[in-house]
């Protein structure tokens, strides 16, 4: 799976790339699968009337999925304060990431050419998205115990060989984002 | 933002007067196989406004040590910290200095 060159900077503000149709699938398709984990943590209501008014989701206690701790991982190394923190914050980063594979998605089914093209803000979203996704893919392909020798020998009909593909193409491609991105920061 | 600043400021709740002066709180990040060098720079840019020369040298003693401390100060300025850092994917936890 080969994209021609990944993003470039096109002028201060937009950020271009081509995508053939399995690439926007692809993508598309993580992105819901990304905002349907996220989606998993949504549950029980808040028993505090207060809390509800709030949209607290009062979730206190790390995720038992290896994918969702990754993305909403422990503040603190002591559990006591680890949860005080998750308590109240595990919700916004839970809706941004949601919003970053949301806005990857929209972009991508909403525009019928194969050019997408990101303003600074879209970019920041994808960035995020992008790395998201690479780090629930990482989890699945246990990265962390796997060096990129062993995947890459991975064989044909081994179902990891086509995952492990989409994660290097992401990483190559988010890497083409940041290169384009490096400018604006470096000024 | 350097460490001298930071601990000369005064914590707004005195929640353990024996251990709060003069020991900040520090932000790590910690070595993640999935994260891009590039990428992990330019977060340190982009939430801390670094320079790309001590976002670099951050990023690279993440990747050799396993952890750095890139920000130090107040209890509530570190969780802000964390909660950017975990917007971005970055494996980020805080602490008292123990230094």
């Amino acid at each position: 799976m080969t994209t021609n060159s990944g993003f470039s900077r096109h002028g201060k503000n937009s950020f271009i790339a081509h995508f053939g149709q399995q690439e926007r699938d692809v993508l598309v398709n993580l992105s819901e699968q990304l905002v349907e984990i996220l989606a998993e943590r949504i549950d029980g209501q808040p028993t505090d009337p207060l809390e509800a008014m709030i949209g607290f989701t009062g979730h206190d206690s790390p995720p038992d999925d290896e994918v969702l701790l990754r993305l909403l991982p422990n503040a603190y190394a002591d559990p006591v304060d680890s949860s005080e923190f998750r308590r109240y914050t595990e919700s916004v980063l839970r809706e941004k990431k949601r919003m970053n594979a949301m806005a990857i998605r929209s972009h991508l089914l909403n525009s019928d050419k194969t050019e997408v093209a990101l303003d600074h803000q879209t970019a920041q979203a994808w960035l995020g998205g992008m790395n998201d996704i690479r780090l629930a893919l990482g989890v699945r392909l246990n990265v962390e115990a796997n060096s990129h020798e062993q995947l890459e020998l991975l064989s044909p009909d081994d179902p990891m060989r086509g995952v492990y593909a989409v994660y290097s193409w992401l990483g190559w491609l988010q890497g083409t984002l940041v290169d384009s991105l490096m400018d604006d920061v470096e000024g | 933002m350097s460490i001298q600043e930071d601990t000369k400021e005064k914590a707004d709740t005195i929640e353990d007067p024996v251990f709060f002066v003069d020991r900040p709180w520090i932000t790590i990040v910690w070595d993640d196989p999935v994260n891009l060098m590039s990428y992990v720079t330019y977060v340190f840019m982009t939430v801390f406004e670094y320079s790309k020369e001590r976002a670099e040298t951050l990023m690279l003693q993440v990747h050799n040590e396993g952890r750095a401390v890139v920000s130090s100060g107040r209890r509530e300025e570190m969780e802000r910290d964390v909660q950017r850092l975990h917007e971005y994917g970055l494996w980020a936890t805080l602490q008292r200095d123990d230094q």
